[in-house]
């Protein structure tokens, strides 16, 4: 029974990773922007979910005002950001660098609106308990499986269905021939960081509905979602959503077996020996 | 050329003159406390305590007639920006005396100040090694060993004899967790598993899954963040073993949670009077929690300790203000606070969470 509860504790937290993994990708094999940011936008969307639940808003305004909010955000800081420093011919450490500022900016502003402490839903339905074959589940880690998988399979569809998905692949495969094709990489930038930074609004709410909201909590899923990117195929959508999963799995599994503190170094020591045996990743021929 | 010379000098002379006046006058202090990060929470309640005893003792005219304010330094807990602070405090601005709090943090400034002979004040860590980590750090409270020890007697005494032991993978947390181990051996008790978390994690799932596939009687808690949502995972995962601590779990929002009914927990005796929390509350629109007491009182032993050395015609130096603690030994402010060592002796109860309230359950006294 540990090793069963154990398992879907770690589906649970690799469903909200797998969405973080997958944004940063999105972004990522777009842009080739390494938007450490997203964090930033991650913790933000938590904190405006937070703020409208306080003040009584039904859920489904608060989800959209929240997904609205880090889209406008993500959008915000690809063209007052990134795009300047393009202009302005910005090596990518320097990008880098400017993203890590914005990060910690964002940071410091949600502790000092909200303060550092560790902030609760008052949402009473998300900490009820359903127990399933005798694995006990709350309601919202549920929804946090239901919702990531909705949010890969509609990212799956819009980007191999639709004209503006396939505009994406297409300046993110070659964004100099999509230039003179008219494609505007430019605004597809913006409008890819929009749309990642919606999917990760998602954990951004359903993790802190779970676990308490933290002004500095999401560097941790997005150092893992980057090491799931990788490892996934850089670009590969299936590849970083599953290998997130993988990896939350493999830390809750291997307690079975290692103490606590040993789970995290040996995980990412099998991601390491992964790594030199397929340093393109898993997925990368799915592409 | 002689007269440059005499120019010279004389400038020299009134820029002394001006020092010994400015020095005179106000009495800078240091504060390197965890201001944002995880723990935010605790370093503003220390910031707010050490302020309030800042505005009491500058109302009434300061220590013998100098003034005195303390720099505040944000170290987000973190040793390594504590180094940097401290540094910054000393080097740049030659501070003899500096607040500090967290176990990680201050271990690392330890020998910095043996070195500097800078005094450090430490009114919220517990690691036994703050005890011995250097002659120039002023406990203000007992190392979390004393309380344990007395903790793991009485738990074994009422019928719980297996424990398991969460601890936080911290100077404090792990050091919490030998005394565990030691203690509760020592008082008869087996330790039937152990599991870290890591500081500011909120996910306890794993951690108590597998810490309850031991069939313990207690859990043994050492976190010094996050127990709120420790304790409702625990209540989620309708877990059935006593849940027993130390001072760490005193947290408002714990101690307000119902998913903390019947948790225990060791905490050191401290009070303060309804005229002084009024006052407090009205100031900052917060109630006087457990560590804006401890700073407050840390404040107001370090300002007597000042006080001293000025009568006795020394200057404020961390060695001065250190000896003179150590010789006036009983401190009588919002709790008795008596210095055998470096280490202060404090006495503390067990408590149990009932109702979103702390009962006293029997007053402990370390031995």
């Amino acid at each position: 029974m540990l090793a069963l509860q154990l398992l879907v504790n770690g589906l649970v937290t690799g469903s909200a990773l797998g969405l973080v993994a997958i944004s940063f990708s999105l972004i990522y094999s777009t842009t080739k922007i390494f938007h450490v940011a997203h964090a930033g936008v991650y913790t933000m969307a938590g904190y405006v979910a937070w703020s409208l639940a306080s003040r009584g808003a039904p859920d489904i305004v608060t989800l959209a005002v929240t997904v609205a909010a880090s889209m406008a955000m993500g959008a915000f800081i690809q063209h007052q950001l990134y795009a300047r420093l393009e202009r302005r011919r910005a090596t990518p450490l320097v990008v880098l660098i400017a993203s890590l500022g914005a990060l910690a900016v964002m940071q410091n502003v949600i502790a000092a609106i909200y303060s550092p402490n560790i902030l609760q839903f008052p949402v009473p339905w998300g900490s009820k308990m359903v127990v399933l074959g005798g694995v006990r589940l709350t309601w919202t880690q549920i929804l946090t499986v239901i919702a990531s998988l909705a949010a890969y399979g509609a990212t799956i569809w819009f980007f191999h269905r639709t004209i503006l998905g396939k505009q994406i692949r297409a300046v993110a495969s070659n964004p100099f021939l999509a230039e003179i094709t008219r494609l505007y990489p430019q605004r597809v930038y913006v409008i890819v960081v929009a749309i990642g930074s919606a999917i990760v609004a998602l954990p951004g709410i359903l993790v802190p509905l779970d676990l308490g909201l933290q002004p500095y909590s999401g560097v941790t899923p997005l150092l893992t979602a980057t090491i799931a990117m990788i490892a996934g195929g850089i670009g590969s959508i299936t590849g970083s959503f599953v290998i997130a999963i993988g990896i939350a799995v493999l830390q809750n599994l291997s307690l079975l077996v290692i103490p606590g503190e040993w789970s995290i170094g040996i995980t990412f020591f099998i991601f390491v020996i992964f790594m030199l045996f397929r340093p393109t990743g898993l997925f990368a021929a799915a592409r | 050329m002689f007269r440059s010379i005499r120019f010279g000098l004389a400038l020299a002379a009134a820029g002394f003159l001006t020092l010994a006046t400015a020095s005179a006058e106000t009495i800078k202090l240091g504060a390197i406390l965890p201001l944002t990060g995880p723990g935010g929470l605790i370093g503003t309640q220390q910031q707010k305590g050490i302020q309030f005893a800042l505005d009491h003792i500058n109302a009434k005219g300061g220590v013998r007639g100098n003034k005195i304010e303390v720099v505040f330094e944000d170290n987000q807990a973190k040793p390594d920006q504590s180094i940097l602070s401290f540094n910054k405090l000393v080097d740049l601005q030659s501070l003899p005396i500096i607040f500090t709090a967290y176990s990680g943090p201050s271990l690392a400034m330890a020998p910095l100040a043996t070195r500097k002979k800078v005094l450090l004040v430490n009114a919220g860590a517990q690691a036994d090694a703050l005890a011995k980590a250097s002659p120039f750090l002023i406990n203000t409270l007992p190392t979390i060993g004393d309380e344990i020890a007395v903790l793991c007697q009485w738990l074994v005494k009422n019928g719980k004899k297996n424990a398991a032991i969460l601890f936080e993978n911290s100077a404090a947390g792990i050091s919490g967790r030998d005394n565990y181990v030691t203690h509760f051996k020592a008082a008869g008790g087996t330790i039937v598993a152990q599991e870290p978390t890591q500081f500011g994690q909120t996910d306890f799932r794993p951690a108590l899954l597998k810490l309850a596939d031991a069939k313990p009687e207690v859990m043994l808690v050492s976190i010094t963040a996050a127990a709120q949502q420790m304790a409702q995972q625990y209540k989620q995962l309708d877990l059935k073993f006593a849940v027993a601590g130390t001072t760490f779990l005193q947290d408002p929002a714990l101690i307000a949670d119902p998913a903390a009914e019947g948790f225990m927990h060791t905490q050191l005796q401290s009070q303060s009077p309804p005229a002084l929390a009024a006052e407090f509350k009205q100031k900052y629109n917060a109630e006087m929690e457990f560590f804006v007491r401890q700073y407050y009182t840390a404040s107001n032993i370090l300002f007597a300790a000042m006080d001293k050395v000025l009568e006795e015609k020394k200057p404020i130096t961390g060695e001065n203000v250190r000896d003179a603690i150590l010789k006036i030994k009983n401190f009588s402010g919002l709790v008795p606070v008596v210095f055998n060592s470096n280490t202060a002796s404090v006495p503390f109860d067990l408590k149990v969470i009932r109702g979103g309230h702390d009962e006293q359950m029997v007053e402990l006294k370390a031995q």
